[in-house]
C-alpha cells in the first residue's frame, strides 16, 4: 500500500512535467496541424538558460530565495519564448502554404540545429544546478516526500490551470480557439490568424522553458540530449489525451507518468516504457482521437 | 613538347601525387565526439593527438610522420558503422577506438574485412573478442574479469541480500549477468535484478521498487550519469543502502551529478584513474596534457585510447610495416609487458588484454576517488 502511494506521488511529479511540455505539442498542432519536433530542445533551452542565469545574476543573494526563482522563471520564460517565436519566423513561417510534410522536416532540422548548437556553447558534459531548493520533506501518511516535489507537482498544475483559464475565459484565448478550428473562418471574423500562431509559438515554449528549469532546478542534472526523451514521452501524453487538446494535453501527461511508475513497479522497471506505449496504443484502439480527442466527422 | 619538358612535368606530377599517398602514416581514431558519451569521445581525441604529436616531434614512425583521422560515432551504432566505412577508405593502418561496446561491435567486421586492426579503449563485452577476429584487440579489460572482482567485492563486503540493477545497454546488461552468474553459483541470495531506461532523470520509481525489495547492497552496471542521479535521489528519499557500482561510473563528473553528500561512500570497480597512474612515464604524460589543455585527463578511457596510439606504435615500429598481418604478430607476440600509462600491457591470442587492472574505489566526504587498498 505504502509503496503504491509512494509511485502514485512520484508518477504524479514526472507526470506534470510530460504535461507542461505537451501542452506545447497540442496547442501548436491545434492551431497549425503541425508537430513541432524541435519542442523539446526549448525545454532544454529553457533548462540551460535558467543554469546561466542564476549563476550570472545571483538572483537568490540578491531578492531572497522565493522572489529570486520567481524572477528567474520569468526570465527564462520570456527567453525561450523569444527562441520560440524566432524559431516559428525562421523555421515555419516560410513554409506555410507548403504541404505539411515539409515544415515537419523543418522542424527535425530545427531541432538539430538547436541541439547542437547547445553543444557547442555549453560543451558537451552534463551540467548541474548548484543546490539552491531546500532538502526538507513531509511525512504524510507514513510517506517520506520531498517538499520540492510537492512544489514541482503545484507549479505545473497551477501554470496549466492558468492556460486552461486564459484560453478559456479571454478574447484572444476565444481568439486561439477559433482559429484552431477553421483558419479562414477566423480570418473572415476579422481575427489576425498570423498573431494567434505566433502567441501559440510563445505560450508553448515559455511553458516548455519554464518545464526545463523545473526539471534543472529539481533533478539538478541537465544534458543538452535531454530534450529528446522528454520531448518523446510529452509528445504522446499529447496524443493520449488526445492532440490539440488543452486539458487533454495535462489529463495525458499524468496519466502516462503514473502509468509508468506503476508499471514499473508492479510488472517490471525495464518495461516500463513498453507498458506505457502499449496503454496509449489500447486507449486509441478504442477512443482514436486520445482520451478528451473530439471526434472528428469524416467529410464524405 | 621535348623530352626534357616531358622528365619535368612527370617529375612535378609524381611529387604533387606523392604527399598524398605514401608520406604519412594515417592512423584512425573513432570516438563518440557527439551524443550521450561526447565527453569521453573528446577526451580520446585529445589524448590520441597529443600522443601523435609527439611522437611526429620525435620523428613519427619509419621515418614518416604521423596523421590521426578522426571520425564521429556518435555513440551509436548505425553512425559508427558509416565512420568506420569511411576511415576504411580513408587508408588508415590502424584504428583506435571506440567507446561503448554496442558501438565498437558495429564496426569489427567492417574493419576486419579491410584488414585494419582496431584497438578499442573502453568496449568491454566478453563477445567482442570471442568473434575470432584476427585484427581486435582492446586496452581495456573485459566484463568477465569485472565479474570476478565484482562478485569478490560484494562478498567480502558479506552483503546477504543483494539487489544488481543495469541498464539494458550491451555492457551493462552483460557485466550485471555475468556478476549475477558468479553470485548465483555461490548461492548468494539475489534479491532484484532488473534495468532502468538511460538518460531519463528521474528515477523514483525504481528507487522506491529497490527499496521495496530490501537490499542490503545494490551494485548498478551502468554509466556515471545515472549513477549520480541514483544517488542524489536516494538520498532525497532518505534511504541508506549503500551502492557499489563498474568502471562506466569512473568519472569524476558523477561527484558534481550527485553531490558531495549522496556521493560520499559510494564504491566502484575501475582501472586505475588518470591521476593514480603511478609509473613515471604516465606522470610525465599527465603533466604534458595537463600543459596542453589546461585540464588533467578525467576518464582512464581517453588514456586508454592514448595507450592504443602507443601500442599501435610500437607495433607498426616492431613489424617494420603497416601491414595488418604484421601488426598482429607484432601485437600479440612483440608487445609484451609493454610499459603503458595504465600498467603493463600485453594481449593474447584473442585481442584480450593480459593481466589486472581493476581496482576498489570509494568516494570520500569531500567528493574524492580514494583507491581501496
Amino acid at each position: 500500500m505504502q509503496q503504491l502511494l509512494e509511485q502514485l506521488v512520484n508518477g504524479l511529479a514526472v507526470g506534470s512535467i510530460y504535461a507542461l511540455i505537451a501542452l506545447g505539442y497540442t496547442m501548436v498542432y491545434g492551431v497549425l496541424r503541425l508537430i513541432n519536433f524541435a519542442h523539446g530542445d526549448l525545454f532544454t533551452y529553457g533548462a540551460y538558460l535558467g543554469l546561466t542565469l542564476l549563476g550570472s545574476f545571483a538572483l537568490q543573494d540578491r531578492l531572497g530565495p522565493v522572489a529570486g526563482l520567481a524572477v528567474l522563471a520569468v526570465m527564462v520564460m520570456g527567453l525561450v519564448a523569444l527562441l520560440g517565436a524566432l524559431l516559428e519566423r525562421a523555421a515555419y513561417r516560410p513554409l506555410r502554404g507548403s504541404p505539411r510534410l515539409s515544415a515537419v522536416v523543418s522542424a527535425l532540422g530545427a531541432s538539430i540545429f538547436l541541439q547542437n548548437a547547445l553543444m557547442l556553447i555549453y560543451g558537451a558534459r552534463y551540467q548541474v544546478y548548484p543546490d539552491v531548493l531546500p532538502q526538507t520533506a513531509v511525512e504524510v501518511l507514513g510517506l517520506h516526500i520531498p517538499v520540492v516535489r510537492l512544489a514541482v507537482l503545484g507549479v505545473s498544475v497551477a501554470m496549466m490551470a492558468l492556460l486552461f483559464l486564459f484560453v478559456q475565459k479571454t478574447r484572444v484565448g476565444t481568439a486561439v480557439r477559433a482559429a484552431a478550428i477553421d483558419q479562414d473562418a477566423a480570418r473572415l471574423m476579422g481575427i489576425d490568424v498570423e498573431k494567434v500562431v505566433l502567441l501559440v509559438f510563445v505560450i508553448g515554449p515559455a511553458l516548455g522553458g519554464a518545464a526545463g528549469l523545473l526539471v534543472g532546478l529539481y533533478y539538478g542534472q541537465i544534458s543538452f540530449t535531454m530534450g529528446w526523451v522528454y520531448g518523446m514521452k510529452a509528445f504522446t501524453a499529447a496524443i493520449l489525451g488526445g492532440i490539440g487538446n488543452i486539458p487533454g494535453a495535462m489529463v495525458g501527461g499524468l496519466l502516462l507518468g503514473v502509468v509508468e511508475a506503476l508499471g514499473s513497479a508492479y510488472l517490471s522497471h525495464s518495461w516500463k516504457d513498453g507498458i506505457a506505449f502499449f496503454v496509449l496504443i489500447l486507449v486509441l484502439i478504442v477512443r482514436p482521437s486520445g482520451l478528451l480527442g473530439e471526434r472528428v466527422a469524416e467529410k464524405v | 613538347m621535348n623530352r626534357t619538358m616531358r622528365t619535368l612535368a612527370a617529375l612535378g606530377l609524381a611529387l604533387a601525387a606523392a604527399p598524398a599517398s605514401a608520406q604519412t602514416i594515417k592512423v584512425g581514431l573513432m570516438a563518440p565526439l557527439t551524443g550521450p558519451w561526447a565527453s569521453e569521445g573528446q577526451e580520446m581525441r585529445r589524448n590520441v593527438e597529443l600522443l601523435a604529436a609527439e611522437q611526429n616531434a620525435k620523428g613519427g614512425l619509419l621515418g614518416k610522420q604521423v596523421e590521426v583521422i578522426v571520425e564521429d560515432d556518435g555513440g551509436d551504432p548505425r553512425t559508427a558503422s558509416l565512420a568506420a566505412q569511411r576511415l576504411s577508405t580513408k587508408g588508415v593502418v590502424a584504428v583506435i577506438g571506440t567507446y561503448g561496446s554496442a558501438v565498437t561491435e558495429a564496426s569489427q567486421n567492417i574493419f576486419d574485412e579491410a584488414e585494419i586492426v582496431q584497438v578499442a579503449n573502453g568496449s568491454t563485452a566478453v563477445r567482442l573478442t570471442e568473434k575470432g577476429l584476427k585484427y581486435f584487440f582492446r586496452t581495456c579489460p573485459r566484463d568477465d574479469e569485472q565479474g570476478r572482482v565484482a562478485a569478490a567485492t560484494i562478498q567480502k563486503a558479506g552483503a546477504k541480500r543483494i539487489a544488481i540493477l543495469h541498464d539494458n545497454s550491451a555492457y551493462s546488461k552483460g557485466l550485471a549477468d555475468e556478476i549475477n552468474g558468479i553470485l548465483k553459483k555461490a548461492n548468494a541470495n539475489v534479491v532484484f535484478f532488473d534495468a532502468l531506461t538511460p538518460k531519463e532523470q528521474d528515477y523514483s520509481s525504481i528507487l522506491t521498487k529497490l527499496k521495496a525489495a530490501t537490499p542490503d547492497m545494490v551494485f548498478f552496471t551502468g554509466y556515471y550519469p545515472e549513477a549520480g542521479q541514483l544517488l542524489k535521489q536516494k538520498r532525497q528519499m532518505g534511504w541508506n543502502v549503500p551502492f557499489v557500482g563498474g568502471d562506466a561510473i569512473n568519472n569524476p563528473d558523477l561527484v558534481k551529478l550527485a553531490g558531495k553528500e549522496a556521493a560520499a561512500g559510494f564504491r566502484f570497480l575501475s582501472p586505475p584513474v588518470p591521476k593514480d597512474l603511478d609509473t613515471p612515464e604516465a606522470k610525465a604524460y599527465v603533466t604534458a596534457y595537463q600543459k596542453k589543455y589546461s585540464e588533467a585527463p578525467s576518464s582512464i578511457y581517453g588514456v586508454l585510447a592514448g595507450d592504443g596510439f602507443r601500442v599501435i606504435a610500437k607495433a607498426i615500429e616492431l613489424s617494420k610495416g603497416t601491414k595488418a598481418p604484421g601488426l598482429r604478430e607484432a601485437l600479440t607476440k612483440g608487445v609484451k609487458d609493454f610499459p603503458g600509462f595504465t600498467g603493463k600491457i600485453s594481449f593474447n591470442e584473442k585481442g584480450d588484454r593480459v593481466g589486472e587492472l581493476y581496482r576498489v574505489y570509494q568516494v570520500d566526504a569531500n567528493g574524492n576517488f580514494v583507491l581501496q587498498p
